[in-house]
């Protein structure tokens, strides 16, 4: 467990046999949007190559209160990151208003679609 | 009183206790008294100012004194006249009560301790305190100037505007360190611009256009060069504009130091005094730059403040929101609420681009980019231009998004823009409507009989996806009736009776059916107030909305009997 704090963000990492799982508490915002980006690099650094293979990072958003655009574009942002490092993400436990959002700006699939295997690299989308 | 200064005498300080044994000695004999030796001057004079002995380190000091000799003939007025007062004045039993009587004596500084010796007879203890009272004249020059950068600093951080740092550093500098002092800024194309001030106090602005070679060391100050040494500064050769008016006589000394700024230099400074007065010392003059140091910096921050106002008036110009009115007989109107006060620019955009006649179409463009403040604006701006070179292709809306979306994307951010367009025309009392929504909450329908409908279009943000897509809804408008455009800071602001519940999408309708029939700018007017009543002083996302209406005065073009003759008061 990893915890980091700002004022209105908290997240939590979770570190299972192949997965890493973030929790994600308070606003993710304009304020706070690069906290989480900083967080999911250095645990997809910190990974060790001769431990069992990273297969998903998971966000959870359980303790989410606002998302704003920035936020989204911190999310698209790991997707582009997860896609790259072939492994893959998923944001669980969305409430309403990240749900809403990601209807909205027509991102729900992009971010949500599993990974294809063999399209490591590819940007989120060209699918 | 009295009794404690006896009582004082019997404690026995120094001086008395020395000179009753000294006259209990030989007399006649001083060089064999206990303080003939001693390594200060020691000096015995009677009751009539007569010289009765001195030690050989008084007879250096007073060459020509000796036994007999008229006290007032070989010591300084002074010392002579503090022994008048002290041999005089028998209550005056001990001298460690006053301040001891000092002077010059030759280029050095002596106080003199009294004591009295037998038969009216007084010693005179000199002690030097020339380095003492060196010291102590730095220690308090030292005091001064600290204490005069601090106010200077304090002075001059007081404003972040240029020409009023200059006029403080002129004013300062000619109250503390000169007579008169200028301040020289950098030239642009125009000359340099030249703050006086002279002995009144009073601060003249000029511009000079001559060549700042004219005064020496200038042009080097000005470039930022280490300043030129006072002594090798002819005052003659200054020009009229370096000397301020009303100085008491001919300048006699001249210090030329840069201003040092951030970076680049942020002038120069003269310092100028009168033939009468001294010349600066080079401690004054290694003093003259640390203010000039302290004044640049101030000056230097007000400039680079002055410059990126400037900087951001024009980029606010460019990016500000356009005033709307009617265009072919439609109605339009727009409100945008920056995040901050502080801020007239930031992520949320609308233009009206007005189609060249009638028969064409004209097309709303309402926008949010992610993000806040000027780097939004700035993407704002690119989006606004790129949307802009696009209009000949806006019968097609998927096409202008797609080219859009391919101008913004890039593989080094996931910066985004959701957008609306509306292409709108008016045929006859009707106003038609192609709207598409990409990524953006889907525009509101206000209807003549107060139903608020969703405008049916949805699709996806532009800039980050290589493919996007999105459907296009095709509306009709009769007169009275409004199609709003908003971003979703509207439906997102937070605030209510709790200040915590969002306005939402439920809310934003219910304000609309009262909006039946009303102008475009009273349906904006009261779409805004009631967010900003829901926000109050509370924190908020960018907000923006665009009324595109319906008119009721349809039947002043309109006169072929087709208006629906439905009109509000």
């Amino acid at each position: 467990m990893t915890p980091s704090h700002n004022p209105s963000l908290t997240l939590t990492v979770e570190i299972q046999r192949n997965t890493i799982v973030v929790h994600v508490t308070g606003d993710l915002d304009y304020e706070t949007c690069d906290e989480l980006v900083r967080t999911v690099d250095a645990q997809l650094a910190r990974w060790p190559q001769d431990g069992p293979r990273l297969t998903a990072l998971h966000l959870g958003f359980a303790g989410l209160r606002d998302v704003d655009s920035m936020g989204l574009s911190a999310l698209l942002t790991i997707r582009r990151r997860t896609d790259a490092a072939a492994i893959g993400l998923s944001l669980d436990e969305r409430p309403p208003a990240l749900q809403r959002l990601l209807e909205i700006t027509g991102s729900l699939e992009h971010l949500t679609a599993p990974r294809e295997d063999g399209h490591a690299g590819e940007q989120p989308g060209a699918v | 009183m009295r009794q404690r200064r006896e009582r004082a005498a019997d404690a026995s300080p120094l001086p008395v206790d020395t000179s009753r044994r000294s006259s209990a000695a030989p007399r006649g004999n001083g060089h064999s008294a206990a303080w003939g030796d001693a390594p200060c001057p020691v000096m015995v004079a009677d009751g009539r100012g007569r010289l009765v002995e001195l030690n050989a380190v008084a007879a250096s000091l007073f060459p020509g004194a000796e036994h007999g000799s008229s006290l007032r003939d070989v010591v300084p007025t002074w010392l002579f006249e503090a022994h008048d007062r002290f041999a005089s004045d028998p209550a005056e039993q001990h001298p460690g009560d006053r301040t001891p009587a000092s002077g010059p004596i030759g280029e050095r500084s002596f106080e003199a301790h009294p004591a009295r010796s037998g038969h009216g007879q007084v010693v005179w203890w000199l002690v030097d305190d020339t380095d003492r009272r060196a010291a102590e004249e730095a220690l308090r020059s030292e005091r001064e100037r600290t204490a005069f950068l601090a106010r200077a600093s304090t002075t001059l951080l007081a404003s972040m505007h240029v020409e009023t740092c200059m006029e403080a550093t002129a004013r300062l500098a000619a109250e503390h360190l000169a007579d008169a002092a200028v301040t020289v800024a950098p030239g642009g194309g125009r000359g340099h611009p030249v703050t006086s001030c002279g002995p009144s106090g009073e601060v003249m602005h000029t511009t000079v256009r001559g060549n700042p070679e004219e005064v020496p060391g200038l042009a080097e100050a000005l470039r930022g060069f280490p300043p030129v040494p006072s002594r090798r500064i002819d005052p003659g050769a200054l020009p009229d504009w370096a000397v301020p008016e009303g100085l008491a006589g001919p300048v006699g000394s001249v210090v030329v130091s840069p201003l040092p700024g951030h970076g680049v230099p942020a002038g120069a400074l003269i310092l100028l005094r009168t033939e009468d007065r001294r010349t600066f010392s080079e401690n004054e003059e290694v003093f003259a730059r640390l203010f000039a140091a302290r004044a640049g910096a101030a000056i230097s921050a007000a400039r680079m403040y002055a410059d990126l106002t400037a900087i951001t008036a024009t980029l606010m110009r460019e990016l500000l929101p356009p005033r709307l009115r009617g265009v072919h007989g439609v109605e339009f109107a727009g409100a945008y609420r920056p995040y901050s006060q502080d801020e007239r620019v930031g992520g949320d955009f609308y233009d009206v681009h007005p189609g060249a006649t009638g028969e064409e179409e004209t097309l709303v463009v309402l926008g949010d980019v992610c993000g806040k403040g000027l780097e939004a604006a700035v993407l704002t701006g690119k989006i606004r231009n790129t949307l802009q070179a696009l209009l000949p292709l806006a019968a097609d809306h998927q096409s202008v998004l797609g080219l859009v979306n391919g101008a913004l994307i890039n593989s080094h951010d996931t910066r985004f823009a959701t957008l609306a367009l509306a292409s709108v025309i008016r045929r006859g009392g009707t106003v038609r409507l192609r709207v598409t929504s990409a990524g953006h909450p889907a525009p509101l329908l206000v209807r003549a009989d107060g139903r608020v409908e969703e405008a049916d279009t949805r699709g996806t943000m532009v800039g980050v996806f290589p493919e996007i897509t999105s459907t296009t809804a095709h509306l009709e408008l009769a007169p009275g009736e409004t199609c709003l455009l908003f971003t979703d800071g509207i439906i997102e602001a937070r605030g209510g009776p709790w200040g915590d519940e969002l306005f939402g999408a439920d809310r934003l309708k219910a304000a609309l059916a009262e909006c039946a029939g009303m102008p475009a700018e009273a349906v904006v007017e009261h779409a805004q107030m009631l967010t900003e009543q829901w926000i109050g002083g509370g924190h908020h996302d960018d907000m923006a909305v665009v009324a595109v209406t319906a008119p009721h005065h349809a039947h002043l073009t309109a006169v072929d009997g087709r208006t629906r003759g439905r009109y509000t008061a």
